[in-house]
């Protein structure tokens, strides 16, 4: 029974060790068709809060955030992404200049930073920065770090900041010599079929209860 | 006859231009969209409890004393915030408006294995984590009978605990010295 115990335990935790970590990160999806961007995972402070990591802050704290912009538009375009920054809000101003702020994008770090500086600024990102071109399923990852001070004084302790960046893009017609987007999901259009299948039976019955009702009529004007 | 062909040619033209910039308008979708981003501070908060012997709360209108009384008063921290802490505490006390020395009239059983003295104030030896409670400081007060006398009759004398704690998170101590921590609020702010 001990025995039996035992590697039931195992096997519930080899399960867990075998289940993805997933890690808070922010998410900017575009949809196509120049829809709406997605932004996710927001918060109580904001729905479109990028910023999940950078939550209850301490003096010392040097944070980073993964920010994954993606373009989720179909395989007929092409996208480029642009963001910048708008900067702190007014009543933000104050808190968010007393810490650091840096932003790069994490496929390649060897690159300057497209953001270095106070975190109320807009700094570099005042004016649009293409963040590249991307196929459909494509994506570009940031990393983002903020630096608290240790010499972040008590009076900032419960304070919120709000920082607001835009993201834009222009959308292309994908043309022959693009690469090819990889296979990703079930592209079986679920939708469409039932939809067919259900007017097909529909148009069926119609056709029954009028094929009856000819029958019916024929039949009624032989015995009248 | 050539006027209807003229009409044709600009009907055709027009139409022909409006396909192009309607062409041209659908190769150049672009939207914007705004994300605001937030950052919060955290915070260091604790509640300072004060119990008798019996669990219950010490009387906030204090309690009747004579000379050799020993009054049964439990004192503990407990954390209130999301972040580790480190902590001391420092008793005041005092007569009437007076401000007084322990050695005049009181006598405290204090906890020297988890607070240890340096400076004036009693430094909590351990971290104190998220939701925890410290051990009790002290648990009873002695009013010291060789130091309380007929002048002080009908006096209110007082004891007052003052707590102040610093993060532990980035903050390093030496040789496990909390009082060795950065931040302790400066004598000023006592």
């Amino acid at each position: 029974m001990k025995k039996l115990f035992t590697v039931l335990v195992a096997c519930f935790l080899l399960l867990l060790s075998a289940l993805p970590v997933y890690a808070a990160g922010g998410k900017v999806t575009y949809s196509g068709n120049a829809g709406n961007f997605v932004f996710e995972p927001g918060s109580e402070h904001s729905l479109t809060d990028l910023f999940p990591n950078f939550k209850g802050v301490m003096p010392g704290d040097s944070l980073t955030q993964k920010i994954t912009v993606k373009n989720d538009a179909d395989n007929k375009v092409k996208v480029k992404i642009y963001m910048r920054s708008l900067g702190a809000h007014e009543d933000s101003m104050e808190f968010l200049s007393q810490m650091g702020l840096t932003v790069q994008h994490s496929d390649d770090n060897t690159m300057a930073y497209m953001f270095d500086a106070a975190a109320n600024e807009t700094a570099q990102l005042t004016d649009w920065v293409c963040l590249g071109t991307l196929y459909s399923g494509g994506e570009v990852n940031l990393d983002v770090t903020l630096n608290v001070p240790t010499s972040l004084d008590n009076e900032y302790q419960s304070k919120i900041g709000y920082l607001d960046w835009e993201f834009r893009i222009e959308e292309f017609p994908a043309e022959p010599g693009d690469p090819e987007p990889p296979q990703t999901g079930d592209n079986f259009r679920m939708g469409l079929w039932l939809t067919l299948l259900i007017s097909s039976l529909a148009t069926f019955l119609i056709l029954l209860v009028w094929r009856k009702k000819d029958r019916e009529k024929q039949e009624n004007a032989v015995y009248h | 006859m050539g006027k209807i062909k003229i009409k044709l040619f600009v009907v055709s033209l027009v139409a022909a231009m409006m396909t192009f910039i309607s062409t041209s308008t659908l190769a150049y979708y672009s939207t914007v969209g705004k994300a605001t981003n937030v950052v919060t501070s955290g915070n260091i908060r604790f509640v300072i409890h004060e119990t008798t012997d019996q669990g219950k709360e010490f009387p906030k209108e204090g309690v009747y004393i004579v000379p050799g009384d020993i009054v049964s008063k439990k004192v503990s921290i407990e954390s209130d915030c999301e972040h580790p802490f480190y902590l001391r505490v420092k008793m005041v006390y005092g007569i009437d408006s007076q401000e007084l020395s322990s050695e005049e009239c009181f006598k405290l059983n204090i906890d020297e294995e988890h607070w240890v003295l340096h400076d004036g104030w009693y430094y909590y030896t351990d971290i104190v984590d998220p939701g925890e409670t410290t051990p009790d400081v002290f648990s009873h007060v002695e009013i010291v009978g060789s130091k309380v006398d007929n002048s002080h009759l009908g006096k209110t004398l007082t004891l007052t605990v003052k707590a102040q704690a610093v993060q532990s998170e980035n903050n390093p101590i030496s040789d496990g010295n909390v009082y060795t921590a950065s931040g302790w609020p400066k004598e000023a702010e006592k």
